[in-house]
This record gives structure tokens, sequence and C-alpha cells, in this order.
């Protein structure tokens, strides 16, 4: 700690007013939209049933063939339904950015890739055994006629790449492999989605002609694939060619850390909100094939920004090494690791390392009032405090306090702290004596980043004033 | 996940759920008007697998309700019934005031498993009206819609055979 401030006696409650913006509306409105979200994603499952059920599917269940192929086709249309909601998760549409934040959504949709290929498994599996039961024959024998029905090899080809689609993304399988790699082979979920729906519509029943079930259903994928095809193609494209990104240059600011200057048009249009983050590629030969999520490390000007990168993967190291005027492509802006996600009257900041960038856009960016505004700055050695003195000078502008801790991690408590701070008795609650009444932003290393939650937690912080966002894919 | 967006879930669902399967409800009484209580066993289904083809009419198996009930001799070919997977059409034989064949004409067909459910329906549906003389018959395990075609079209045409 450079700053004895952190053993300040607390002040009154009551000069803790309110600033100008009521943060605790502005939350009450994304809860709000949240809530909608959440519920939306299981009334489209229900909806699902609740068609089948509609068209007299329980009609069938007369015989225990009957309920095992009900139980197949329901199986079936759940599955198909959380499959078509994991791509609306991936599709990056603004609407569920701006509420839940782009990590949310991804582990959600990471969430549901498990249960919906168990669904579609089981669907696969209870339809054969039930159609099996009803004409007398074993489930095996089953697969045989299955194959024969107009469709059907499509279907199964679908099944097998959706096998490969999870098993890939499970994190020990992931891991093996680079994010190229896997992104490539997660691609195949397209596929894997365009060789089932033939399927769908020809041999089930279900989705017949001129029934409420296949108009919903149409409409779904109609949805899923809009949203796809615009956030997660067109945007981008579009963005790259209105704002015509080019590198200025690289500078290195400490050993392994370079930020990278970028030249555009119109950048203000970008609406991005500082913390925010974009994807970007650099178009030159050895790096083109690598994209990078990096948050900007300043507000943009109109013609100017700016990111910092540590080298960290293969990729990264080349990218400070590119050369001036290489053309740049972007998707984004992403992610509520920004002004928009704010909650609790008061702002509590930590950072370490090259976490840092965010924080330093986020905090030139903040509408906040003097005294609003309380930032820890995490570094292992001096080497490693990037951008400390633009943030120094930011802080001091909007009356925000700055609080250092440089060294070694401790080894015993507050493990987030430098060793010297944590013995001399720092700790989250006395550099933040109003953390109850703040939003907590973290960004940094993620078992550094878990240690400083699971101290807030204990604290008894709220879930919903931690805001901590992690790149890692 | 948040209280509030758990309620709504639940609810919503629960809501929607509850709709469709009322709806379902009101549509699936007069789905199965015909049926007549306990379902086809599977030795009935493997005895019968003929193919849909009309064969030479079992003679002694016939009850006693079938012999002057005023149907005229001849073969008559009941109307069309729509179906969600096509329509289906059969003709009847009769003779001796008794169905002594049931030939189907065309049965369902749309959708890729229409062809497969018709192929082990149809022999079974043969089978049930010859034995009954009727068409108070059980309905066809997985052939739901099937079964009502077929029986409505043998309907019409015992209808044109008492006329």
């Amino acid at each position: 700690m450079t700053s004895a401030q952190a053993y300040r006696t607390p002040l009154p409650s009551r000069d803790v007013r309110t600033p100008r913006i009521d943060r605790r509306r502005q939350y009450a409105r994304r809860a709000r939209m949240s809530d909608l979200l959440v519920t939306l994603l299981w009334a489209s499952g229900a909806a699902a049933v609740a068609l089948y059920l509609a068209s007299g599917g329980m009609n069938a269940w007369n015989s225990p063939a009957g309920v095992i192929t009900g139980l197949g086709i329901i199986a079936g249309l759940i599955g198909s339904d959380f499959v078509l909601v994991m791509l609306v998760l991936a599709a990056r549409v603004p609407v569920i950015d701006r509420t839940i934040g782009h990590d949310r959504a991804v582990a959600t949709h990471r969430r549901l890739g498990k249960p919906a290929l168990y669904l579609l498994l089981g669907h696969g599996a209870l339809l054969l055994i039930g159609y099996g039961m009803s004409t007398g024959i074993n489930p095996i024998s089953e697969i045989g006629p299955m194959l024969a029905l107009p469709d059907m090899p499509l279907a199964f080809v679908g099944t097998g790449l959706f096998i490969v689609v999870v098993v890939t993304s499970l994190v020990a399988v992931r891991r093996k492999f680079s994010y190229e790699g896997w992104h490539l082979v997660h691609l195949l979920s397209y596929f894997a989605v365009i060789f089932a729906l033939p399927h769908q519509f020809s041999d089930s029943g279900m989705l017949a002609v001129s029934t409420w079930q296949r108009v919903y259903w149409i409409a779904l994928y109609v949805l899923a694939l809009v949203a796809i095809v615009f956030h997660r193609f067109l945007k981008p494209i579009i963005s790259t060619f209105r704002h015509r990104i080019t590198v200025v240059g690289t500078e290195t600011i400490s050993p392994g850390v370079v930020s990278i200057h970028l030249r555009g048009e119109n950048l203000r249009q970008l609406g991005s909100e500082g913390g925010q983050f974009l994807i970007w590629r650099f178009w030159t030969g050895k790096t083109w094939y690598h994209s990078h999520p990096i948050s900007l490390s300043a507000m943009p000007s109109d013609s100017r920004a700016r990111i910092t990168v540590r080298e960290l993967g293969a990729g990264s190291s080349r990218i400070s090494a590119i050369p001036a005027g290489t053309p740049v492509s972007i998707e984004g802006p992403y992610g509520i690791f920004s002004d928009v996600a704010r909650t609790a009257p008061r702002l509590a900041i930590v950072a370490a390392g090259i976490g840092v960038t965010p924080v330093r856009a986020l905090l030139e960016n903040a509408r906040i009032v003097p005294g609003e505004a309380t930032i820890l700055l995490r570094a292992g050695n001096t080497d490693e405090t990037y951008l400390w003195d633009e943030l120094g000078e930011i802080a001091a502008a909007k009356g925000a306090t700055l609080f250092k801790s440089i060294g070694h991690r401790s080894r015993g408590r507050c493990g987030w702290l430098a060793e010297k701070d944590a013995r001399r008795g720092v700790t989250l609650q006395s550099i933040f004596p109003k953390l109850m009444q703040s939003d907590l932003y973290l960004c940094g290393p993620s078992s550094w980043l878990a240690a400083v939650e699971a101290e807030a937690r204990a604290l008894g912080i709220p879930e919903h004033q931690i805001h901590a966002e992690r790149f890692d894919w | 996940m948040r209280k509030r967006a758990v309620a709504a879930s639940v609810l919503a669902s629960l809501g929607i759920l509850t709709v469709g399967w009322q709806i379902g409800a009101a549509t699936a009484a007069p789905a199965i008007s015909t049926s007549g209580g306990t379902a086809v066993g599977k030795t009935a289904a493997s005895s019968a697998a003929s193919g849909p083809a009309a064969a030479p009419a079992p003679t002694a198996s016939a009850p006693a309700a079938a012999t002057g009930s005023g149907l005229k001799d001849g073969t008559f070919t009941g109307a069309s019934a729509d179906t969600p997977f096509g329509s289906v059409q059969v003709a009847i034989t009769i003779s001796g005031g008794k169905i002594t064949a049931v030939k189907a004409l065309k049965l369902t067909d749309q959708g890729g498993r229409s062809v497969q459910i018709s192929n082990y329906a149809a022999p079974i549906l043969r089978q049930e009206v010859l034995a009954s003389q009727s068409t108070n018959v059980n309905n066809v395990n997985g052939a739901t819609y099937t079964t009502d075609g077929y029986l409505t079209s043998v309907q019409s045409a015992l209808d044109q055979a008492k006329a």
C-alpha cells in the first residue's frame, strides 16, 4: 500500500450520497430483462412440448410402445429447442450481451451442451425402442428400417457430428486443442443442425404440413439462423469495412507488453463503452487465422484507438511484430465490464497485471462523482505496473481514490494481495469500507480473481454486485 | 439464478403446458371414437403380417350378427378418408351378406414412416374387420390416424352396401 488512507475511519453513512444516476433503477431494468430472457428460455421448451400435446400427441400414449415413442418425440423436441437456444446464445445478440454479458451467455451456452446432446441421443434411442416394440422387432434391428426412411441417414450423421462437437468441448478434451482447431470442429455444429433438419419436417408427422407446430418450429429456426448470420457474420463484416481499421504502430510499454495503436474511421460510432472488448484479427500472412479478444485500453477518438496486449499465447506473441499499415478486422464491441452493469451507488475496482487495461478504459468512461470510486491496482513487481501512470491521472481528475499493492503475493490470508500489505493487516474490507454499497469490478488472472471473489463473498456482498469478466474461451 | 426468474419460468412453462394439454385433450375425445377397449396384442400383429392386398375370405369365422344384415352382394368402394398423413381408401366385397374381403386402394403415405406404419397396420385392420364384420374394432397402436381413416372408409363402403 502506498497510501495510508486504507486505514482512515469510515465516513458517516449519510455521506454516501446516491449519485445523479440511479444505479439501482438501472440494475432493476437490466434484471427484469434478464428474468425475461430466462423465462423465454424455459417457456420455449415448454412450448415445444405444449404444441405436441395440443396436436393430440397423447392420443398415441395407449400402450407401452406408444408411451416410449411419445417420450422419444418429446426428448427430440426439447433437445432441438435447446440447440436453437444455444445458437442464439452464441450469436452475440446485442440485447443478450447487454443484459447478461458475453461471458455469461457463453457459460449458459456451454451448460446447455450436454443436456441437449443427451436429449437428442435419448430421442433416437427411445424412438428405436418404441418403433421396434410396435412392430415387434428389437431396437437394433429397427435401425435398418429407420435408415431406409428418407432423410434419416442425414439425421444419423447429424447426431454423430453433435457428439463430436460436445466431446471436443469437454474441458479435458478442449485443452488438447488450440483455440483455432477447437473452433473449426465447433463449426461442425452448424452442419449437425442442418443435417438434422430435414427429418424433422419430412419423417416426423409432428411437423406435418399446416400444423401450428410446423409454423412454430420454422419460426424458431428462422430466428436462430437470422441471429447467427446477421450478428456473427454480417455485422462484423459491415463494421470492418465501415471503420477501416489499420495498425499505426506498436509500442512496447514493458517487457512482453505492447500497446497497439490503431487508426480508423468514425470509431466513436462503434458505440463502445469503456471496459468492453472487441475480437481483433490482424491480416498479415502469419496472423490472419488467429483472432484475439482484447479490451480497448483507452476510449477511442473518432480516428484513433488503442489496445494493450501481453504476449501469452502463440498468437499473442506474433502480434507484437505486426507492421504498420496492417488491416484489422473486428467483431464487437462486446461485454458488460462497463458502466452498463452498475447496480450500486459506489464503485470498487480491483485489477491485477494486464487486467488493468479494461479498467483504464472503464474508469475513463465511467460517469462517476468525486468520492464514488476506489481502485486497487496489483502487480508482482514494478515492471508490471502497466498504464498505472495513466490510471493515476484519470483517478485524480475524476476524484477517485487509488491504492497500489506491489510485490510477491501473500501466501497466507488475502492471497490476492502483496505479502507486505497482507501482513500489515490490509483486507478487502479495509480498502473498500463501503463494499456492501459498491459494485466490485475485478479483472486479472483467473486464480487471483477467484481469491478476491471468495473474500468478497465471505464479506456478504450480493452476487449481482460482483463483475468479473473472464476472457478464457 | 434469481428467484423471480425461476418463479416466472415455472409459471410460464406450466401455463403453456396446461394450455397445450387442454387443447390436446379437447381434440383427443372425438379422434378415437370407434375403438372399443384393450389394445391389439403383438401376437395379432405378427400373425397377420401378410400384406395389405385382398385375400380369400375366411369362411367360418364370421359371427352370426352379419347374416341377414341387409348387405347387398358385390364390391363397394368406400369414400376416401383424409388424415394428416395422406388419404385412406378401401374397397370391400360382400358375399352372402357378409364382408368377405377388404382391399386397401390407398393408404397413409405422407411422412417417411407412414408407409412402414401402413404396411403393418393394414393387415391387422383387415383381419379385425373381417372377424367382427363391422368397423367396431380396436385402434392399432401407433397407427391411430391410419386406423381412423381405414375404418371411416370401410364404414362408408358398408353404408353403400346397405342402401
